[in-house]
C-alpha cells in the first residue's frame, strides 16, 4: 500500500465539494425510478393532448398549451416533492451520511450540493418537459412563443421553489410528513389571490389574521403560474397578451429568495442534528 | 491548511453522552466520563461488548454527535474539524454506500471530497481497487456487492486521502475467517505506512493479534487502557494436558484416578483433556498419568488472554450494574432521576 505522493492535505474548493455531492445527488435522482416513471407519464399526458385536442371545437391550439405547460408544471411539482422530501432522510436513513461527514465537508456543503444536484434533475425533467412539448406544438401546428419560453422559466422557478420547501422540512422530518407539508405549501401558495382577497373580506378577525399570516410565510407561487390573472388592470394569458421579461426576471428573484431563505433554515437545523 | 503539531493524534477526556428518549424522557448513558489518548503510529484497539459505546465515541470524534460533556480533539483539533477530518479515513461499522454507485465511482466521489484532481482520483481508485481485491466487480453497482465486498469498499473509501489516522469502527465484524485475515493484514499493512490506526471491535482474538494498546469499555465507562502485555497476567494460569489411554476399559479408570486433581476433564475417544489449575503439580499428574498407562500427548500452560481480562472486566462492570441493556442501539439505561 504505497502512499500516494500527490496527495495533499488541501481539499480543494467549498464550490468543489459542493458539485461533487451534486454530481451524486443528479446521478440518484436520474437513476431513482420516480423520475423515470414521471417522464414516462408526461410523455403520455403530452400524446393525451392530441387526442384531447382533436375532441375540442378547433381549440386544438389553445388545448395543447394549456395540457403541456400543466402537464410540466405539475409534473415538475410533484417530482420536486417526492425527490426533495427523500432528499436528507435517504442519506440519514440508510447511513450515508455517517461516510459523507467523516469526509472533510461541512455540513452545509453536503445540503447544498443535495439540493443543488436535485435542482439539476429538475432542470434536466423541465427541459426534457419542454422539448416534447416542442414536439407536440410541431405536430398541432402551434407556434413555440415568447409567452410558451416565459411560462416555461416561470414553472421551472416554481418547481424549484418547490423543491426546497420539500429540503428544509427534510432536514427534520420524515418524507411522508415532508411530502403532506409541501404540498400544502404548494396548493396555499397557488392560491395568494384568493388569500389576499380573504384578507379584504373575511368576515371573521381571525381568519383575516390566518391568511394574513399565511401570506407572509408561504411562497407567491401563484406570481409563477400567471397565465388567466388580472395583472395591473390587464388581464394575462399565455395564449394572448403575456407578461413582460421584466416581470419573468423579478419572480424569479421572488423565487430565488425563498429558495435561499428555505435553505439558510435547512442549514441552520442541519447544523444541530445528531445522526446516530 | 495547516495543523498544529500534536503529541497525541487522539485524545479524548472526560467524554460522556446522555440520551433523552422521546416520550419517557428516560436518560440513556452512552458515555460516562471517558479520557483517552491515541499516539502516532500506533494501533490502537478498542474493546467492548455491544453497547458498550464504542460506536458513540467514534461517531463523536467524527463529529456525527456531540458529546453531552467532556472534549475530543483530533491532531489537536477540537471535534468537529474539517482540517483534521481530511487527515481521517473512517469505516462506519456496518457500512453503507450510495447503492446506485460502482466502487469506482464511489471514490471518485470521495477523491472530490478530498480535493483530488482528476488523474490522482483515477491512480488512487485503481490502486485501491486493487488492494481490496475488487477489481473484478468495479463495474458493478454497489446494491449487488456482499457484505464482505461493502466493507472492501468501505476500507477502500476510507483510504482514498491517504490519511493519517485510519478509523475502524468493526471492521472484521460480518466477515468470514478469510475475510478477517485479510482486513488484519490491510491493517498490518497501515502501521507500516506509518499510519495511526484506532479500530473498534468484539473480536478480541483480532485485537490481541494486532493491536499494540488497547482500551476495554464497557457500559460507557473505561476499565482499561494499555498494552496488551501489560494489562493481561502473563503467569499461567492453568495447564492443558492431553493423555492417550490405550486400552479400552483404561481411560474410564485414568479419568477417575486423575478427576480430583484437575479443574476439569474431559473424555474424547481413547484421549483425555485435563485442565489443571495453576496451584496443580503438573509433574506429579504427569507421572501417575504414566503409571496408570497413558502415553503424554501434549502439555500446554495457558496464559490470560486479553479474552480473560475482558470477561473478568465485564463481570466486575456486570456487578456494578452496567450492563448490556440495549446492545444494537450501543448505549445502556438509566431510570431518570
Amino acid at each position: 500500500m504505497s502512499r500516494a505522493g500527490a496527495v495533499g492535505r488541501s481539499t480543494g474548493s467549498m464550490l468543489g465539494r459542493i458539485y461533487a455531492v451534486a454530481l451524486n445527488t443528479f446521478r440518484w435522482a436520474i437513476r431513482h425510478r420516480f423520475l423515470i416513471a414521471v417522464l414516462i407519464v408526461s410523455a403520455g399526458v403530452m400524446l393525451f393532448a392530441l387526442v384531447l385536442g382533436q375532441m375540442s371545437l378547433h381549440q386544438e391550439q389553445r388545448v395543447a398549451i394549456d395540457v403541456a405547460l400543466g402537464g410540466t408544471s405539475f409534473f415538475g411539482c410533484i417530482t420536486a416533492m417526492v425527490l426533495g422530501s427523500l432528499l436528507l432522510y435517504t442519506e440519514v436513513q440508510r447511513r450515508t451520511i455517517h461516510t459523507m461527514l467523516a469526509k472533510p465537508i461541512e455540513r452545509h456543503e453536503l445540503l447544498l450540493g443535495r439540493y443543488a444536484g436535485m435542482a439539476a434533475s429538475l432542470t434536466l425533467l423541465v427541459a426534457v418537459s419542454a422539448v416534447m412539448m416542442a414536439g407536440l406544438f410541431w405536430l398541432q401546428d402551434v407556434p413555440f412563443t415568447a409567452a410558451t419560453a416565459k411560462s416555461l422559466i416561470l414553472t421551472w422557478v416554481e418547481v424549484l421553489v418547490v423543491a426546497a420547501v420539500a429540503a428544509f422540512f427534510s432536514s427534520f422530518s420524515s418524507p411522508v410528513l415532508s411530502g403532506v407539508f409541501t404540498a400544502g405549501i404548494w396548493l396555499v401558495g397557488r392560491a395568494t389571490d384568493e388569500l389576499r382577497a380573504a384578507v379584504e373580506s373575511a368576515a371573521s378577525p381571525v381568519i383575516r389574521a390566518a391568511c394574513r399570516a399565511a401570506l407572509y410565510a408561504v411562497p407567491d407561487l401563484h406570481l409563477l403560474q400567471v397565465s388567466g390573472s388580472t395583472l395591473d388592470g390587464v388581464e394575462v394569458s399565455v395564449h394572448g397578451d403575456f407578461v413582460s421579461w421584466s416581470y419573468v426576471a423579478a419572480a424569479a428573484g421572488h423565487g430565488a429568495l425563498y429558495v435561499g431563505v428555505l435553505l439558510a433554515l435547512a442549514v441552520v437545523i442541519f447544523a444541530r442534528r445528531d445522526f446516530l | 491548511m495547516s495543523a498544529p503539531a500534536a503529541d497525541h493524534v487522539i485524545e479524548v477526556r472526560d467524554l460522556a453522552k446522555v440520551y433523552h428518549t422521546p416520550f419517557s424522557r428516560r436518560r440513556v448513558v452512552a458515555l460516562d466520563g471517558v479520557s483517552f489518548s491515541v499516539e502516532p503510529g500506533e494501533i490502537f484497539g478498542f474493546v467492548g461488548p455491544n453497547g458498550a459505546g464504542k460506536t458513540t465515541t467514534i461517531r463523536i470524534l467524527m463529529g456525527l454527535i456531540r458529546p453531552s460533556q467532556g472534549s475530543a480533539s483530533l491532531f489537536g483539533l477540537p471535534v468537529p474539524s474539517r482540517a483534521a477530518r481530511a487527515r481521517i479515513g473512517f469505516l462506519p461499522e456496518a457500512p453503507y454506500f450510495y447503492e446506485y454507485l460502482t466502487v469506482g465511482e464511489l471514490l471518485d466521489l470521495v477523491g472530490r471530497l478530498f480535493g483530488l484532481d482528476r488523474r490522482a482520483r483515477r491512480r488512487r481508485a485503481d490502486e485501491l481497487i486493487d488492494v481490496v481485491g475488487l477489481t473484478r466487480a468495479r463495474k458493478q453497482p454497489l446494491k449487488n456487492y456482499s457484505k464482505g465486498m461493502l466493507q472492501r469498499a468501505g476500507i477502500a473509501q476510507a483510504l482514498v486521502g491517504d490519511p493519517e489516522l485510519v478509523v475502524l469502527d468493526e471492521p472484521t465484524s460480518g466477515l468470514d475467517p478469510l475475510g478477517r485475515r485479510e482486513v488484519r493484514q490491510i491493517v498490518l499493512a497501515l502501521r507500516d505506512a506509518k499510519k495511526t490506526v484506532f479500530f473498534s471491535s468484539h473480536i478480541l482474538a483480532d485485537v490481541e493479534a494486532i493491536a499494540d494498546r488497547v482500551a476495554i469499555l464497557v457500559g460507557g465507562k473505561l476499565y482499561e487502557v494499555g498494552r496488551v502485555s501489560e494489562l493481561v497476567d502473563r503467569k499461567v494460569i492453568s495447564t492443558a494436558l492431553i493423555l492417550h489411554v490405550p486400552a479400552a476399559d483404561g481411560v474410564a479408570a485414568a479419568a477417575a484416578a486423575l478427576q480430583p486433581r484437575c479443574q476439569q476433564i474431559e473424555r474424547r475417544g481413547d484421549e483425555l483433556e485435563l485442565e489443571i489449575g495453576a496451584d496443580g503439580d503438573v509433574d506429579e499428574i504427569l507421572a501417575e498419568a504414566r503409571a496408570l498407562g497413558a502415553r503424554v500427548v501434549s502439555v500446554s500452560p495457558r496464559h490470560e488472554t486479553l479474552e480473560d481480562l475482558f470477561v473478568r472486566r465485564a463481570r466486575i462492570a456486570g456487578s456494578e450494574g452496567l450492563g448490556r441493556a440495549r446492545p444494537q442501539d450501543d448505549v445502556t439505561e438509566e431510570a431518570a432521576p
